[in-house]
Parts: structure tokens; sequence; C-alpha cells
């Protein structure tokens, strides 16, 4: 009994099916999976009790947000250049920079974060060129440390922000600046009272999605951090396959669930609020 | 820009407004250095012709591209990786051309839920997605991944970007052409196929190109999945990486990049760059 009304949601199945089967329902078995005993299935918070009470948790869970911050502060500093230089060089310089931002994000997160091994990396070619110059005498470790997930997060996600700054910087007309400077205010005051206040809603929504994608980026902090560097989401994956402790990779999937949907929430409702203050 | 040489006559503030703009624009050309460093390095370093990583290498040669060429686990890997990832991508397209026709026609009852339901993989972690799906195939007692599991997590993984490729370039579709097709006869099925997804064309390749590229380069999802049975080449050099620091990764990615930036320039060329712009 389909009526005309029902046929969007028969197209439509294929898909929800199997995003309700392959993602949500597993995700919801997980949930119940960390507020359940591990041996007799009753319902119970020890599974968090354990893992706040471990050192490790406490230890990934500040490391994820230190990253995540320094992530976001560094892709803002090299976004915004970026994001101006596209929106305002001439045409064909404009279409180099942007290729040059946007073709790494479909090349592989694995061959990326190799890259900056090779770079970063004891015999790489930042410490042969500081001992060369006679800079410092023994390699610096840069690799399979906090630092090394910065670089290879930020490579990973500055794109996105840089993204999210073009898609306000392209509704600026240049005439805006240009009035801007001919009443007199230098480039940057010219920056900082006119261009900087309104690529505030691109800057605030490439924060929050840059922030987010780095709480739950996987394979960079998987290959830079190694095994003494653990973040919330690759803890998941040691817990979960190298020691077997599912409840303990449950919750910490949930603590990490948690504040990733958090984040979009918060993503949408200041683009929600934003839109309907300010209509574009 | 232009005028501002004589708004600010004083020969010093001149050359404090060239100096600025040559800072700005060297700091645009260090990001860009940035953006570019790691896939250069990479390049450069697969021609070398030591056994470990090193830069810049004391020698050139083709040594570590005979060598994966020649290595048995990276031939498995690559073939699974290419089955997987056409397979993911021909079913995606289907499931999400589907999707994304409701989407960009008429509003209905739920669509906001639609929307939400399909391209909800987004939203969550992707190492939640994957610890949750073994976690199931445990409790099903699926022991041994094979490829049918790996294909299906990739159908899902990389529907949200064909979703939104195509729904863009569906909404942007004339539907006066739809509507001129079926005054004239047409069934609505005629008119779907001659009609809606010929005009659809661009994004459904678009979409295809980046279902292909993301499922590919899965290392999130895939490697909760990797069996003995079954693995991927990123997943494969994910542990490589980790264990053995030589070139060899250096030569399987740079054949990476290269067909990466074959895929690229198809997809720049058939308009597909503005499904990064709008999100």
């Amino acid at each position: 009994m389909t009526g005309k009304r029902d046929i969007p949601w028969l197209l439509a199945s294929p898909g929800i099916l199997l995003v309700t089967l392959v993602a949500l329902l597993p995700a919801a078995i997980l949930i119940v999976k960390a507020f359940q005993d591990v041996d007799t299935g009753a319902l119970t918070l020890e599974n968090f009790q354990a893992i706040f009470d471990s050192k490790i948790f406490g230890q990934a869970f500040w490391r994820t947000l230190r990253i995540a911050f320094f992530v976001t502060l560094v892709s803002v500093i090299g976004g915004y250049p970026l994001a101006l230089l596209i929106a305002r060089a001439n045409p064909r310089y404009s279409l180099v920079i942007f290729v040059i931002v946007l073709f790494p994000l479909m090349v592989s997160v694995v061959v990326r974060t190799f890259g900056w091994v090779v770079i970063l990396g004891p015999a790489g070619i930042v410490n042969e060129a500081l001992m060369g110059i006679g800079l410092i005498s023994e390699p610096l470790t840069m690799t399979q440390n906090e630092f090394g997930i910065v670089v290879g997060e930020t490579h990973l996600l500055m794109p996105y922000m840089v993204l999210a700054l073009l898609s306000v910087l392209r509704k600026l007309e240049p005439q805006l600046e240009e009035a801007a400077l001919s009443l007199g205010a230098n480039p940057l005051v010219a920056f900082f009272r006119v261009i900087l206040p309104m690529t505030v809603p691109g800057l605030l929504s490439g924060v929050l999605l840059v922030f987010s994608l780095a709480i739950t980026a996987f394979a960079t902090p998987l290959v830079m951090g190694g095994a003494r560097t653990p973040l919330l989401s690759t803890l998941v994956y040691r817990y979960a396959l190298t020691s077997y402790d599912w409840a303990s990779a449950a919750a910490v999937a949930f603590v990490l669930a948690v504040i990733a949907v958090a984040f979009v929430a918060v993503q949408k409702t200041v683009a929600w609020m934003w839109m309907s203050r300010h209509e574009f | 820009m232009n005028s501002d040489r004589f708004l600010l006559p004083a020969p010093v503030e001149a050359l404090l407004w060239k100096l600025g703009r040559l800072l700005f624009h060297g700091v645009g050309l260090a990001w860009q250095l940035f953006m570019v460093a790691p896939l250069i390095i990479v390049v450069v370093v697969s021609f070398t012709s030591a056994s470990y990583l090193m830069f810049p290498p004391p020698g050139y040669s083709l040594d570590w591209y005979r060598e994966v060429l020649s290595l048995s686990w990276i031939r498995s890997a690559v073939t699974s990786s290419l089955i997987i990832a056409t397979c993911a991508t021909l079913i995606a397209v289907v499931i999400g051309v589907l999707a994304s026709r409701v989407l960009a026609k008429r509003p209905f009852r739920g669509r906001g839920l639609v929307e939400y339901l399909v391209l909800s993989p987004l939203f969550l972690p992707g190492v939640v997605i994957g610890f949750a799906i073994f976690n199931v195939l445990v409790m099903i007692q699926v022991d041994r991944v094979a490829m049918p599991q790996m294909i299906i997590a990739h159908v899902m993984i990389t529907l949200p970007f064909v979703i939104r490729s195509v729904w863009a370039s569906m909404a942007g579709a004339d539907i006066s052409l739809e509507e001129a097709a079926q005054s004239l006869g047409a069934t609505p099925a005629q008119t779907f196929w001659h009609v809606v997804l010929k005009s659809a064309r661009p994004g459904i390749l678009a979409g295809a190109i980046l279902a292909f590229t993301f499922s590919f380069n899965d290392v999130t999802i895939s490697i909760f999945l990797t069996s003995s049975r079954v693995t991927t080449l990123p997943v494969q050099l994910v542990s490589h990486i980790e264990y053995n620091p030589d070139p060899s990764p250096a030569a399987i990615s740079t054949l990476m990049i290269a067909i990466t930036l074959a895929l690229f320039v198809f997809l720049a060329r058939i308009g597909g760059l503005n499904a990064f712009l709008e999100r």
C-alpha cells in the first residue's frame, strides 16, 4: 500500500536502511555495551569508573583537547592568509593556491602523514638542516610525540579552515576594503576593522569544524604518535585490538562520540543562529 | 589596493606598504610550501638508492619501485583495495542517486530526518563506527571478516559524499525540462532515466570519484575489519610504517599521489571541485 506521498521514503529507504544497520544500530549497541558489566551484562557505570580512574585515559583526554586546540590555532594562522590570497590574488595565482590547498584533501592521510615522518624524523630534512648549520648536535624528536601529531593534523585539516573562510570571503566585495583604504585607513586597520569582523561566521564555523575533526582524527595520531602518545581515538583502537579490553574501548568510544556529536550540535546551532540573525 | 600609492605619498610609508605586501605574500607562500612539502618529499625520497629514510637522498634509483612491485603483500592489498573501492562506489552511487533524488525534489514530511539519517556517518567519529561494526560482527560471530563486510562498510562511509555531490547537482537542475518530458508523455521512469540522470551526470561522476578516493584511502574503518583474508593498502601501509623505517612506503605513496592527481584533474575538469566549496 504505497501512496504517492510514500515514494520519497521508498526511494530513500536503501540509504536509510544501510546507514541504520551499518552505522547507527552498531553505535547504539556499542553505547549499551559501554554501560554493561563485562561478565553479567547488568547495567553499570563501572566501565566509566575504570577509565576515569586510569592514568592513561586522563592523559589521552587532555592530550586530545590540547592537540585539537593547537591544530585549530595553527589552522587559523595559516588558513587566513591562504584564504585571503585565494580571494584577492589574480585569477591564475588564485587557482594555483586553491589547487595546492585542495589537492591534499584527496591524497591518502597515510601518505600525507608519512611525508611528515620523513620531514620531521631523526634523519629528516629538518634535523639534517639544523645539524648542518650547527644549531643542534643531537637530532630533535619531532615524531612519535605531540609535536608531530599537531603538524600532521594541521596539514590534514587546514584545507577545511581555508574553505570555511573562503565561503564568506567570496561574498565580500573588494570595494569594501578599497573604500576603507581610500577613506584613509591603513591596511592593518582596514583588515581588523573591516575584513576580520565580516569573516567571523566563516572563522567560527571553520574553528568548530577543525576542532571537532582534530578530536576524532585517527590515522595521523596512530602513525605519528606511536604507542606512547595515545589520543582518545587511538586509545579506542588500542583497548579494542591490542589489549582486548572491549568494555574500556566502548566507554572511551562513548566519551569520544559524545564530544563529537556535541560539537556538531554547537556548530549547527551557531550556523542557524547566524543565518536567522543576518540574512545572507 | 592599487590606489594606495597616491593616497600615501610619503616615500617611507610607501616603502612600508610594499614591505607589508611582500610580507603577506611571503607568509602565503610559506603556507603553500607547508601544504605541498610532505607530498614533494615523499616523491623525492621514493627515488632514493639508500635502504633507509633519509633526506636528501644520497643517490637516486628505481630500486624501491622494483621492490614494491614485486612484493606479494602489496599486490594483494592493492587488488583488494581496488575491488572494495570499485564495488563500494558502484553501490553507493546507486543508493546515493535515489536518496539525492528524494532530497532534491519538492519538500515532504520528514525530509530533514532523511537528510540527517543518510548523512549521519559524517557526524560520528570514524573510530567509533569502526569499533561498533567490529563489535557487532563479533557478537553475531562472524569471526573471519571477508570482502562483503568490508564493501558494505565502505558503502556506508562513502554514501554521504555521493549524496552531497549528486544532491547539489540535482538541486541546480532545471525543473522545467522534467515537466516538459512528462507533458510530452514520458513515464516517470523514462523521465528519470533520460532527463534527471542526464542533467545530474557531472554531480554523479564527481560523487563517484570522491567515493572511490575516500574508500580507497580509508584507514579508520578498514583497520577494524582487516583480517588474514582481506586487508587494504592504507592499513598495510600503516603497519609497515610502524615497524619498518624503509623507503618502500614512499614508492607506493608516489604511485598513489600520481593516481590521485589524475582523479583530481578529472574532477576539476567536470567542475566537481565545487563539491568542496559548498559543504
